[in-house]
């Protein structure tokens, strides 16, 4: 099997011992910032990319370092989750439903065990099909013109917002500012566009310092309207006395979760968020009568992490095959890639196979390390927890100047990102997203040359863009993608709700 | 209250309208108008941007409340600082403006003046060890550069 073979180079590559160093670091900051109270995985991985490039590393290496943090940061993000009832990220909630609870009966240690257990299949199980579908849809990918791709990009806007977004033309609201921004500077036929005469902005705005300004600046800012400086109280967790049945016994939930993770994850959206959800519910029907759901079942916690890490990790596959990412972190992702001067899409596994698998090797990888790392490393991970924010968020913000500076050794970008942080925040207040921001910057320039190499070839004749019964599919899904939350997201919000709800009277 | 979204949505309006009209400003490129030029995508986005703004203005959601009072003055101070420190990172070099900017953050953040400014000193000086000493990299020395050894 062909692919067995490129799998066999990639651990080739992830392996090399370097590489390996830095997947192991990037795991462990990963795990940091996934348990660190207000750094999410788009966060971290954001700051880390300007610092990635001042090391200067090889874009292999930076790109294993940076998927490890990723995963890491998907581990991460249950501790908090279980010992402190507040989900490190959206994803992460379902996990406090049957986590708390064991928290507070003294089980936090099996729940932090049981939790990377099956984040570990979770990931193991969506990687496994990442390496499986992954090269099959980059073949197909390879039959789409530029219609097909402008319309693929419209899609990957339209389902951004996911099944349970709010308000869905807030997304196109977002999309259009990033799309509006990506057009800043000099186009490919010399023009300039809005550069307004300012030599700083020829090359167009850098999608770095937008993205750092609008995470982690605004995050500092979100801290501070909230006055949750403080921190939480500490929390002492019990000794570990985990069994190999138990083991066994989540391992059912595990493997359905993350399965259904995985589809999730690679379905436009849907999202991890959904994968959890999912993964909960159908755990709660198989098991049925027989489980204690919401009082500290540990099903209920091994079946919506795994849903979680597998929604992730499926999350890459039409990130790297298509070139469209389905999450935040992903298109965080996707920038780095891009700033690496690869382009991302079906071409990337031809052109550039042995980085490919070998970010893939290196997330199998980086999966044994992290259940390595996760279940005697706990204690420490536990204690970074109670560093409260009021000095955390600072120093995140100086570690933010600092990667920003170090990029071009100019001040003119550091008060660039400061003004992203600030609108950040005002959008932020106002409920628009801002992954749609960040996918269009990354999207624009790409989606610009689909949309006119498709108008030349047709010579200026629009219905070019629905001209093939691909194009006129992937129209359909990106209208339902704008339609749908309008019907069934409200219903699905309110099960979330209720789901939520109910656990918390029940848990109480 | 709707005031959020209508407020927002016209300020849209504008910016799609001059979007627009400084798309149709654009030279011909050099070789002669083709069927779609360096106008099109941007005439696009406008439109969309245009109707979608239109959308939030007649169907706006409920305001988040914004914070005034004490909460938006320890905001406008922690924006005010973000500028500072960007603007003294050279002046100052990077130790001084570190230690007064993530002390004054912290500080504003609810930490004990002293232990606050102690964080930024200390993370100031670390990272830029870590900067010229590991990654080999040199951040402005600022104030400081009397210290300069090499």
């Amino acid at each position: 099997m062909e692919t067995l073979g490129f799998l066999i180079d990639g651990f080739g590559v992830a392996l090399a011992p370097h590489n390996l160093m830095f997947g192991l670091m990037g795991a462990f900051l990963g795990t940091l910032i996934g348990a660190l109270p207000g750094l999410g995985p788009a966060n971290g991985v954001a700051i880390l990319i300007p610092l990635a490039f001042t090391l200067g590393l090889a874009p292999e290496t930076a790109l294993i370092m940076l998927t490890a943090v990723y995963a890491g940061a998907m581990y991460g993000g249950r501790i908090s989750s279980i010992l402190l009832n507040i989900p490190g990220d959206e994803p992460a909630m379902m996990t406090c439903l049957d986590g708390y609870p064991m928290a507070q009966q003294g089980k936090a240690a099996e729940a932090l065990a049981i939790s990377a257990v099956a984040s570990f299949m979770g990931s193991l199980i969506a990687t496994i099909g990442l390496i499986l579908l992954a090269p099959l849809l980059a073949d197909f990918a390879l039959t789409f013109g530029p219609a097909e791709y402008f319309a693929l990009f419209l899609l990957a806007f339209a389902t951004l917002g996911g099944i349970t977004g709010k308000n869905p033309m807030k997304t196109v609201v977002a999309a259009c500012l990033g799309l509006m921004i990506s057009t800043v500077g000099i186009d490919n036929t010399g023009v300039q566009r809005f550069t307004f005469g300012v030599l700083e902005l020829y090359e167009g705005v850098d999608f770095i310092l937008a993205i750092v300004g609008l995470f982690a600046i605004s995050e500092l800012l979100f801290f501070i309207e909230e006055k949750a400086g403080g921190g939480k109280e500490k929390m002492s967790v019990n000794k570990l006395e985990l069994s190999w049945a138990d083991i066994r016994g989540i391992m059912p939930s595990s493997i359905r979760g993350g399965i259904l993770g995985f589809i999730a994850g690679v379905l436009p959206g849907a999202g991890a968020s959904l994968g959890s959800f999912i993964g909960y519910t159908l755990e709660k029907k198989v098991v049925g009568k027989k489980g204690y759901f919401g009082k500290g079942d540990p099903r209920g916690v091994a079946g919506p992490e795994a849903g979680n890490n597998g929604a992730s990790s499926g999350a890459l596959v039409p990130m790297l095959t298509l070139g469209v990412p389905g999450s935040g972190t992903t298109a965080v992702l996707l920038a780095l890639l891009i700033s690496l001067n690869i382009t991302p899409g079906p071409l990337m596994f031809t052109q550039n196979a042995d980085m490919v698998w070998g970010v893939i090797a290196a997330l199998l990888i980086g999966n044994f390390l992290l259940l390595v790392l996760n279940i005697p490393l706990v204690g420490i991970f536990v204690k970074l927890l109670s560093v409260p924010p009021m000095y955390l968020l600072p120093i995140v913000t100086m570690i933010a100047f600092v990667g920003i500076y170090s990029i071009s050794n100019t001040t003119f970008d550091l008060y660039f990102m400061v003004a992203f942080g600030i609108a950040g925040y005002i959008l932020r207040k106002l409920e628009i997203p801002l992954v749609p921001i960040i996918l269009g910057l990354l999207l624009g320039p790409e989606m610009e040359k689909n949309l006119r190499h498709a108008l030349d070839i047709a010579d200026g004749d629009w219905t070019i863009l629905w001209n093939s019964g691909l194009a006129v599919g992937l129209w359909v899904f990106a209208a339902l993608g704008l339609i749908l939350p309008y019907i069934v997201g409200p219903i699905l919000r309110r099960r979330m709700r209720a789901a939520e709800a109910a656990a918390g009277s029940e848990g109480d | 209250m709707t005031f959020n979204d209508r407020i927002f949505g016209i300020l849209l309006l504008v910016l799609a309208v001059a979007y627009g009209w400084g798309a149709s400003q654009f030279p011909e490129p050099f070789g002669g108008a083709e069927a779609i030029g360096p106008e099109t995508f941007p005439y696009l986005l406008a439109a969309v941007l245009g109707l979608s703004s239109l959308y939030l203005i007649v169907r706006p959601d409920p305001d988040n409340a914004w914070p005034w009072s004490r909460t938006g003055v320890e905001l406008l101070i922690a924006m005010v600082v973000l500028v500072f420190y960007a603007a003294l990172l050279e002046p100052l070099g990077f130790i001084v403006s570190t230690a007064l900017a993530v002390g004054t953050l912290c500080w504003r953040m609810g930490a004990a003046p002293l232990r606050a400014f102690a964080t930024g000193a200390i993370s100031g000086v670390v990272v830029f060890l870590l900067f010229s000493y590991a990654l080999d990299l040199s951040l402005p020395l600022g104030l400081l550069s009397f210290l300069e050894v090499s």
